[in-house]
């Protein structure tokens, strides 16, 4: 009967399809090897799993890119996933999956503190290690958290910045993104700390705060280029404050008289970087701060790095230094006209 | 009004769904690393229990003919309110829940209202409340407070084990079993495919078209609440944010489960092989060796074009049916008013 044959026809496309879909990518995707080595699921190689706050996000995709140079070195197969729409209970479906997947360790990027650390506790209870980075879960649910900076770092490595750019006198403004912001506030406390010490003379005239918009930020920087005419430096806090006071000093033809630095991407300030508007912009290495994450959750599943350890010895990253269950990356580092282009974050 | 030859495209394509989860299992649990376990298992099931019972909500809805855009966001709203009435008002978090279905029963009353009073097309209510529902727990909790820290008891409804199944899978049951009953067993719910095909015809052979269609819109409404109480015990958190894009996901399980977005034809059963279908892929390709990096992408992917070859399949042996129909007879048969 005709009718039966369709029905056969459409179950076989159906099927065709579904092969087709299935095999398709396991016989291009680039980690070809990974697919012989646990098709079996008894391999030996340890399995880390990283957890980016958002996969299509330029910082992690950075990041990922030192994970994998991390996972090569260290022969162990490192899995990729996040969510890719805001779905704040993507990060938890995902990690319980990895849970019944049964990686060796988890390293994850919090997008929301309380409601992952759900996750990560069973995780944890199941034997998997848990370390965090970029951004810290509940401490009790991880061993690690692989920290990028500091409040101390930030904040005397943008002092520093500013003494050096204008010189051991003068004047300078901060814009930040609220008065409120716990982190920001840290962040002055430490810049203030640093001015007295090395730069008594550097006088901060103006604290603005933009609201974390660009638009605000420029029209702040506007007024703080009226109000204050000998003002030497603008120095941004939050980072769409960056490229904000950067074009509010470019419209006003300040550029070069009145310098501008800041915490933010090497990518949304590069445009101003290479016009001599912004001097230098403020971050961490991300590459660095994927590869620290993975070689950490390594050394915890193989029982290099333990609870209570001082130090880790990171690969060709050197050592580091671990204070209470933090493991400091280090001193921010600061992008400028002559390496900025060897970012694309 | 529902000849034979329609009722056997409908069991052809549930047939068709059968074959592509067993396809799907058999490929995963052979090609995949640690997919048929328990504990596997058991994540399939608590990851898709939300956007299981939107689409069991969502079933009869578009079998009128209709469309629910709000659930999702409503979700949200309910996340919301429970956290608010839980920790801001000090309730326990059983009448916590009460007051969250109660909410979630006038939200999807106003929908109602405004579709069958107000004669409004659901897709503009919808989408209006859409935006209402998302807005207002924004402004509940200004964006950023999140709620947390509820009671185990609480929590054991999204996170424990309740007679060797998650314990929100037998409120998943309860309410599909409800919906599956309804749907195909009453007067009543087989009266939404009448509304479907056809609403003017339904209404002049007696069905009170407004008074059901509101029904199912409170419904929506009710469990969405429920699906809220499960979404935030299962993820210990309420927030603004929960349950952004259900709506779509849910009605592409619908769809996929072979109810026309048109009305008139679907069944529960199928919506259930839907959901089922799409929560197997997406689980079984974050299990593959090849693709565990890109599993969330790849499973937007494939549930695409799952669809559009289920659709297509479907379509396929209905074209050459009516070509055939047309040739061998010179009378045309009536079509169904979209």
């Amino acid at each position: 009967m005709t009718k039966s044959f369709f029905h056969l026809l459409s179950a076989a496309i159906a099927m065709a399809a579904l092969l087709g879909t299935g095999c398709g990518p396991s016989n291009n995707s680039a980690s070809g090897d990974g697919a012989t080595q646990t098709a079996g699921g008894s391999g030996k190689k340890l399995m880390i799993a990283l957890m980016p706050k958002s996969k299509g996000n330029a910082y992690f995709v950075s990041c990922k890119q030192g994970a994998e140079r991390a996972a090569k070195e260290l022969g162990v197969d490192l899995v990729f996933d996040g969510p890719t729409n805001p779905d704040p209970a993507k990060q938890n479906e995902i990690i319980e999956n990895w849970i019944t997947l049964g990686v060796d360790a988890i390293a994850a990027a919090c997008e929301n503190r309380d409601g992952i650390s759900t996750a990560l506790r069973k995780a944890q209870a199941k034997g998997i290690k848990v370390i965090t980075y970029d951004s810290d879960a509940q401490p009790d649910a991880r061993s690690f958290f692989v920290n990028q900076a500091t409040p101390e770092g930030i904040g005397y490595t943008l002092m520093d910045e500013a003494g050096r750019l204008v010189g051991p006198s003068g004047e300078f403004a901060i814009i930040t993104a609220s008065l409120t912001a716990a982190n920001m506030n840290e962040w002055q406390k430490h810049i203030e700390a640093r001015r007295k010490e090395k730069f008594p003379n550097l006088k901060m005239v103006a604290l603005r705060p933009c609201d974390d918009l660009k638009d605000k930020a420029q029209a702040e920087a506007t007024t703080l280029l009226g109000a204050y005419p000998n003002l030497n430096l603008i120095m941004a806090i939050c980072s769409p404050a960056v490229p904000g006071s950067a074009e509010a000093v470019k419209q006003a033809g300040k550029a070069g008289k009145v310098k501008v630095i800041g915490l933010g991407l090497p990518s949304e300030n590069r445009r101003y970087v290479k016009d001599g508007v912004t001097d230098s912009v403020i971050l961490w290495k991300t590459e660095d701060l994927g590869y620290l994450a993975v070689h950490a959750a390594k050394g915890l599943a193989d029982g290099t790095l333990k609870p209570g350890a001082k130090s880790y010895q990171a690969g060709a990253l050197g050592q580091f230094e671990i204070v209470g269950d933090h493991l400091l990356l280090g001193k921010p580092f600061i992008f400028n006209k002559d390496n900025i282009d060897q970012f694309n974050f | 009004m529902m000849n034979p030859a329609l009722r056997r495209i409908l069991v052809r394509h549930e047939t068709l769904l059968v074959v592509v989860l067993i396809l799907e299992v058999l490929f995963f649990a052979t090609q995949g690393r640690n997919f048929l376990t328990p504990d596997n298992l058991t994540n399939i099931i608590r990851h898709s229990v939300e956007i299981g019972l939107l689409a069991l909500v969502m079933m009869p809805i578009i079998l009128t003919g209709g469309i629910d855009l709000s659930v999702g966001s409503l979700l949200g709203l309910c996340a919301v309110t429970f956290g608010k009435l839980w920790r801001d008002a000090g309730w326990g978090w059983e009448w916590a829940a009460l007051g969250t279905v109660v909410v979630g029963f006038v939200a999807g009353g106003g929908n109602a209202l405004l579709i069958t009073a107000l004669r409004l097309p659901p897709l503009i209510v919808t989408l209006g409340t859409y935006s209402l529902f998302r807005g207002l727990a924004e402004a509940l909790t200004r964006g950023v407070d999140a709620f947390t820290g509820f009671p185990e008891g609480f929590l054991f409804l999204g996170t424990g084990q309740w007679l060797g199944l998650p314990a929100q899978a037998w409120l998943f049951g309860l309410v599909a079993v409800g919906i599956g009953l309804w749907v195909h067993n009453t007067t009543f719910g087989r009266s939404f495919r009448a509304i479907g095909f056809a609403p003017e015809g339904a209404r002049y052979a007696g069905v009170p078209v407004e008074r059901r269609l509101a029904l199912a819109y409170v419904l929506a409404g009710v469990v969405a609440a429920l699906a809220s109480i499960t979404y935030t015990a299962r993820f210990g958190t309420a927030k603004a944010d929960a349950g952004t894009g259900y709506e779509l996901a849910a009605i592409t399980a619908v769809v996929l489960g072979g109810t026309s977005i048109f009305g008139g034809v679907g069944s529960v059963g199928g919506t259930l092989l839907g959901v089922a279908a799409i929560a197997v892929l997406t689980n079984g390709l974050s299990r593959l060796p090849a693709t565990m990096s890109s599993a969330s992408e790849l499973s937007g992917v494939f549930t695409g074009v799952l669809l559009l070859l289920a659709l297509g399949a479907g379509i396929l042996p209905k074209a050459i049916a009516a070509l055939r129909d047309r040739r061998s007879s010179a009378q045309t048969p009536a079509q169904p008013v979209p």
